[in-house]
């Protein structure tokens, strides 16, 4: 993979990562989208939509509301298409799998520490915001979107270094029947996590039949597709 | 004025920027407030100006969707000269309104539901053309409810409860439940059925083992088990028996 390439992921996954909290939330973050774009860096959209297809379902079980902490899952998709572009089968989503859930993870963690060190930053700007000086404020609100943008290139980054070493390792280690495991293990992740968080959305009021309505739909497409 | 609500509204996309967790989105807020306190009297660094930013960076938390309104509100409340507590109490009173209101219609609604269309479209075939498609009617819905929220907070003012009774925003509110869990329910077999599709027949059955065994966990054990945890389990154990089954 070329330098330009990798120039290209790391600057996508930060604007992805800057889109899930801080500017300006179209939804870029979404792994569907990430993961698509990243397919589309590389040369190999299909990797991108079934691996944005897998991490949509995980993002699924997520419920942003309040102070909640939660994965970052945009920019593991991007991670994770760049770990299993090109390869071949379901080993592709099992690769893309194990890194996007790592980078994932560490992502959650990340946005967690920048918060707390935002927090510091309005802290020591406090008398001054108290005071009404616009400079202090713009100053406070820029310092957390720079934060952000560094953190997410950061987390880009060591993802993209994550799915380097993981296509050059788990490839060779494991047999056709072991990346089949791998892949169905992940899959059948996403698709229990997916279903958990629509479970959990939809409730057990009227909504329930309007979900029953349409995993019977769901089911006849998929048969007749 | 249309200049300066123009900045207000571009500067309410970066709302979140600061986001953290004392003053939550409120210095944010303050951020896009700032442009329609200029022309208070004094003018900016007059005392009702300072008064006035200080005012809007103190705690706030709302969906940002729908913190526009909490903003227009208050300018416009600061520029009726209304007294600055009852100002204050305005922006905590909307706190749990625009919350709650903002999470149902856009978290547990519009969101999942088009996310669900896109998964849907791309299981059944338009590929990228459904990616693009979520992109530009999410986004609608997205951009038309931050201007709509920050224009009805400026012409409310103090009043700006009665925004939240259109009977536009209660409709939307009551179809956004039954849309989102229609389109979470069309997409999670379409999806299952297309990421299965490259698998042997025993990892499908695999695949409905895990999907099954890890569903239970997460419905038994919601506090222990998350979708991250179950995953980053699964796919340890996956590699170490894929390791050793040779």
């Amino acid at each position: 993979m070329s330098l330009d390439v990798q120039l290209a992921l790391l600057l996508w996954g930060t604007l992805v990562g800057l889109d899930l909290v801080s500017v300006p939330q179209m939804m870029i973050a979404r792994p569907l989208v990430a993961a698509t774009v990243a397919g589309l860096i590389l040369g190999d959209v299909e990797t991108g939509l079934r691996l944005g297809v897998l991490f949509e379902l995980f993002q699924l079980d997520i419920l942003p509301v309040g102070a909640v902490r939660y994965p970052e899952y945009g920019p593991a998709s991007v991670a994770a298409v760049s770990a299993g572009h090109l390869l071949v089968g379901p080993i592709s989503l099992g690769v893309g799998a194990v890194v996007g859930l790592f980078v994932g993870m560490v992502g959650g963690m990340a946005i967690h520490a920048m918060r707390r060190r935002t927090a510091r930053a309005i802290q020591r700007s406090a008398p001054a915001l108290e005071a009404g000086d616009t400079e202090a404020l713009i100053r406070v609100h820029v310092g957390g979107i720079v934060r952000d943008g560094a953190r997410a290139a950061l987390v880009t980054a060591s993802g993209l270094a994550l799915a380097w070493a993981a296509r050059i390792v788990l490839p060779g280690a494991l047999t056709p029947r072991g990346a089949g495991v791998l892949a169905a293990a992940a899959t059948g992740a996403g698709i229990a996590a997916g279903t958990a968080g629509a479970l959990r959305l939809v409730g057990y009021g009227p909504n329930l039949r309007w979900f029953a309505v349409g995993l019977t739909g769901g089911a006849i497409a998929a048969w007749f597709r | 004025m249309k200049r300066r609500f123009g900045t207000a509204l571009l500067r309410l996309f970066t709302l979140q920027g600061s986001w953290n967790y004392e003053r939550m989105i409120g210095v944010g807020t303050g951020v896009a407030e700032e442009p329609l306190l200029r022309d208070l009297p004094g003018g900016p660094g007059g005392p009702a100006y300072r008064s006035a930013v200080a005012r809007g960076a103190q705690f706030f938390n709302a969906h940002p969707y729908l913190a526009g309104l909490a903003v227009g509100a208050a300018a416009r409340a600061e520029h009726d000269g209304a007294p600055g507590d009852q100002i204050e109490r305005l922006r905590t009173a909307l706190c749990g309104p625009l919350g709650s209101v903002g999470d149902r219609l856009v978290w547990a609604g519009w969101l999942p539901l088009t996310a669900g269309l896109a998964v849907a479209g791309v299981a059944l075939g338009l590929g990228s053309a459904a990616v693009v498609a979520f992109l530009v009617v999410y986004n609608l819905g997205h951009v038309a409810l931050r201007w709509w929220a920050l224009r009805q907070g400026w012409q409310h003012g103090l009043k700006v409860v009665v925004a939240l009774q259109a009977p536009w925003l209660q409709r939307a509110v009551a179809l956004a439940g039954p849309g989102m869990a229609l389109g979470a329910g069309l997409s999670l077999p379409l999806a299952a059925v297309w990421l299965a599709g490259a698998f042997e027949p025993w990892a499908r059955v695999a695949l409905a083992a895990c999907a099954g065994v890890g569903l239970l966990a997460l419905r038994v054990l919601p506090r222990q088990v998350s979708g991250l945890r179950l995953g980053l389990g699964l796919v340890a154990v996956a590699l170490v028996a894929g390791w050793v089954w040779r």
